[in-house]
């Protein structure tokens, strides 16, 4: 065990699935910041909604060619900074251990930013890459 | 509060050196600076360069001429113009990157007999020659070629009279940027020298073909067989939008060897065609199926050269003029796609070209900078070799030079292959850390830090000082422009160690944290540690402190803070963020020397060293942009150190902890810690760590058994023995 204090376990609702099913909720956590079913700061839920949709429209722009390079990787990082905000609200876990493991522990402020700034990275970077590819994006 | 006087003292004057450093005036003179556009575009290219700086003595130059260009250099003798050389703009001849990823713009000057005379930084964009290694290193460098014929196998290196190479000396820590510098100078010296004839055309054995068999191929077998080739630029290729269409998509091919050129033009048009060829003479065709732009040229004018395309052999290019041109009226092949451009080109005799050896044609493209809008050189190629089939005996055998790296990798095979097995014995030894912090205790740790210690000897004086392959953050920022922008394998491999290195690096770092790079391999993070355990060997222990944790606790972001604003500050200017990277004390440490900079960098180096010396690692813990961008990946780390129920209370280790990184909970924070072992030492020494202490205490006095200690940290437990049933073993039962 390399958490010494087991109230910081954290599991998430589908720790106890297996295989496809548990490989498709963790997908879906990536991607999906907010809680469903979440009845709490349903105003703040409201708007990060907008803005996550916003943030999509910026990558559908950068795909048609009509968003400069500047623009896509200053909209991600400002989603990304929301997205923080938003799952220290709604997803405050973190995975402990490797990746194809079951155990999550309370997330701190510092381990999402990792967890957001590196996820949105590798994210970013790939979407970026393809638009650099199809030539959607010059630089 | 002593404490804090203490840590303001020592603090003080980092500072002021830190802000003297950041507004030193030492700058370098060419770096980034704005060249006028007219300097790669006017015929009169000496009026925008100095080029007397290069041809000392010329009084008169020429204006550009020749593909690609050069400029003749004139001495007025007895009233009349004597040819003294040649001068040439490196980036007119080629786009070789240099370390930034951008090329270093050259001037150089070459006499009659192929000679330099003369070498001069007109820009560069290199961050290690802004702040880290003075500018004056790269003009030593560049005099190291006068004098030197440019037919002559340089390379950088020692010099090896058996193999007729002349070795330069590098720069050290600049090693790919001479290496770039090199190929810049030979490329450019030897196209220019081989154009005015001081370099001959290599002779290669003439082609012979089989006469056509069958049918003649189609276009698509044509294509798939390698006898006609494509070539394909992008609109983001020269920093055009793509509007789904190519920038230039081209298909060629070699039309004197029978089969091909019958199918291309028809027997009929192939017999017109060789009967207007000489001997030696070569034709090919090209044609144009998509694209924004003309190959030939918007300004083409008569009598001139078609300056977008190019036929490259080996190190001899043929470049055509008007005369050279013929009218391509169609493609007989059947299921060739239709074009919008075309034509017939001829290589002239006597230049050395051969059908049965590999050639390239080169598209010679500008790239526009979106930002300035100025045109840089940009050239794109596809080879060509006809295949097997289409050769009497087949096609002959080519020896290819080795790429750059590859010849560096060849060169440093033993030290990659020591440092490999360096590196692997680390990690090897590490991961049997479970057996090492049982064989050593509290009192005792030489198990593990036998070992440790080592590791940190090899890595100041053989990584660090020796082969200069300390990781810095300025790596990470030119990956991270790298990976989105442009990415360049043979960029990053021809500095092996250093590649090894973050390989190793972003391995470790996720199987393990960022703490076995950190803790055991870092050659500064090792000195400023290994200063801090003399400190106290020397009888500073009492003057030794750690931060008081409130303030160990915010100051640890500081590093973080450091990191993302680097990363920001690359995005608008990557200079700027290269010259608030010396925030890391590393180029001064090991790349130049601590008293070989100036005054700034020396302080602040030998200030956080000998800040080392009273607390452990304050550099790594607070400042290292490097250490936080390897710590963010670690908490994904896959394996941690091991905690125990009890650590929740216990604070045994945590108040031994030098990285400060045991939270109040007992849980390490593995972005902190830099695997030191002491506090997994401690995990299974039922001497110190108190739970264990305890339970050996009881057991001793109840005059139980000291079973073994478990992989959770406890005796294995006594569990006394069921009574036994089994009537078959009870005394007396027959056997």
């Amino acid at each position: 065990m390399t958490l010494a204090d087991r109230q910081e376990i954290r599991q998430p609702p589908y720790h106890r699935r297996q295989g496809l099913a548990r490989l498709q909720a963790e997908a879906l956590d990536h991607l999906w910041p907010w809680r469903s079913g979440s009845t709490q700061h349903r105003g703040f839920q409201r708007i990060s909604l907008a803005l996550a949709a916003l943030a999509s429209l910026a990558w559908a722009l950068a795909a048609f060619g009509l968003l400069p390079p500047g623009a896509i990787i200053g909209s991600w990082f400002g989603w990304s900074l929301l997205e923080i905000a938003i799952r220290y609200a709604h997803k405050p876990y973190v995975k402990e251990g490797p990746w194809w493991g079951h155990l999550y522990r309370r997330a701190s402020l510092m381990d999402l930013v990792c967890y957001v700034g590196f996820k949105n990275l590798l994210i970013g970077a790939a979407l970026f890459l393809a638009l650099r590819g199809l030539g959607a994006v010059v630089v | 509060m002593q404490l804090s006087r203490l840590l303001a003292r020592v603090l003080a004057p980092l500072a002021l050196a830190a802000g003297a450093l950041l507004g030193s005036p030492a700058r370098a003179d060419t770096y980034e600076v704005k060249l006028p556009p007219e300097l790669s575009s006017s015929p009169r290219l000496c009026s925008y360069a100095p080029c007397q700086e290069v041809m000392p003595g010329a009084t008169q130059f020429s204006e550009r001429k020749g593909q690609p260009p050069y400029v003749e250099a004139y001495r007025e003798e007895n009233g009349q113009a004597r040819l003294m050389g040649y001068v040439m703009l490196s980036t007119d001849i080629t786009d070789i990157p240099a370390y930034s990823g951008k090329p270093v713009v050259t001037l150089i000057g070459m006499d009659t007999q192929g000679r330099f005379t003369g070498v001069k930084i007109l820009k560069h964009s290199e961050p290690i020659l802004l702040l880290g290694i003075p500018e004056a290193a790269l003009v030593r460098f560049n005099d190291q070629y006068l004098g030197k014929f440019v037919g002559d196998n340089i390379e950088i290196g020692k010099s090896r009279p058996a193999e007729n190479l002349i070795g330069l000396d590098a720069i050290t820590g600049a090693t790919v940027t001479v290496i770039a510098q090199n190929q810049v100078m030979m490329t450019s010296g030897s196209a220019v020298a081989r154009q005015v004839g001081i370099l001959k055309p290599v002779v290669r054995p003439a082609a012979s073909f089989p006469p056509p068999a069958g049918p003649l191929p189609d276009w698509a077998a044509l294509v798939a067989e390698g006898s006609v080739q494509h070539l394909r630029v992008r609109p983001e290729d020269v920093g055009l939008k793509g509007e789904g269409h190519p920038y230039m998509e081209l298909w060629f091919g070699y039309l004197n060897q029978p089969t091909v050129g019958q199918a291309i033009l028809g027997p009929e048009g192939y017999a017109s065609l060789m009967g207007r060829l000489k001997e030696d003479e070569h034709a090919l065709f090209i044609i144009r199926t998509d694209g924004m732009d003309s190959f030939k040229g918007s300004g083409f004018v008569r009598g001139g050269i078609y300056d977008r395309i190019q036929v490259r052999q080996d190190k001899d290019s043929y470049t055509f003029r008007d005369l050279d041109y013929i009218n391509l009226w169609g493609i007989q092949a059947a299921g060739a796609p239709a074009y919008q451009e075309s034509g017939i080109f001829i290589i002239r005799s006597h230049k050395g070209f051969s059908g049965a050896y590999p050639w390239k044609l080169v598209f010679l493209g500008n790239r526009i900078d979106k930002e300035s809008g100025a045109k840089t050189f940009a050239n794109f190629d596809q080879e060509y070799w006809l295949p097997a089939q289409r050769l009497v005996g087949g096609r002959p055998e080519v020896i290819r030079p080795d790429p750059t790296w590859l010849k560096v990798w060849k060169e440093r095979a033993l030290e990659v292959a020591a440092f490999v097995l360096f590196l692997a014995t680390v990690a090897g030894v590490y991961a049997q850390r479970d057996r090492l912090v049982r064989r050593a205790s509290h009192r005792n740790k030489w198990a593990v830090n036998g070992f440790k210690y080592s590791a940190w000897l090899i890595s100041i004086g053989l990584v660090g000082f020796g082969a200069m392959a300390q990781p810095s953050i300025t790596q990470v920022l030119t990956w991270f422009h790298s990976l989105l922008f442009q990415w360049q394998w043979a960029l990053f491999l021809s500095d092996p160690l250093i590649f090894v290195f973050w390989i190793f690096i972003i391995l470790s770092v996720f199987i393990w944290g960022r703490g076995l790079f950190c803790g055991w391999l870092c050659p500064f993070g090792s000195l400023s540690e290994l200063l801090f355990k003399l400190g106290r060997a020397l009888g500073l222990k009492r003057f030794q402190f750690l931060l008081p944790a409130p303030l160990h606790h915010r100051l640890k972001y500081l590093k973080y803070g450091i990191f993302g604003g680097l990363l920001a500050v690359s995005f608008f200017s990557m200079g700027l963020a290269e010259q608030l990277a010396e925030v890391e004390p590393f180029k001064t440490t090991f790349l130049v020397g601590l008293f070989q900079r100036s005054g700034p960098y020396t302080l602040f180096a030998t200030g956080l060293l000998g800040l080392s010396l009273l607390t452990e690692r304050p550099f790594c813990k607070y400042l290292c942009p490097l250490g936080a961008a390897l710590a963010m990946p670690t908490t994904f780390r896959w394996f941690g150190l091991r905690r125990k129920d009890e650590c929740t209370r216990c604070k045994a280790c945590a108040k031994g902890c030098g990285s400060q990184a045991i939270d109040p909970k007992g849980n390490i924070d593995a972005r902190e810690c830099m695997l030191c072992l002491d506090c997994m030492v401690l995990y299974y020494d039922d001497h110190a760590c108190p739970p264990l202490a305890q339970e050996r205490k009881r057991r001793t006095k109840a005059g139980e058994a000291l079973t073994p200690i478990d992989a959770r940290g406890y005796f294995i437990p006594i569990h006394p023995a069921a009574p036994r049933t089994d009537t078959s073993t009870t005394p007396g039962a027959p056997r």
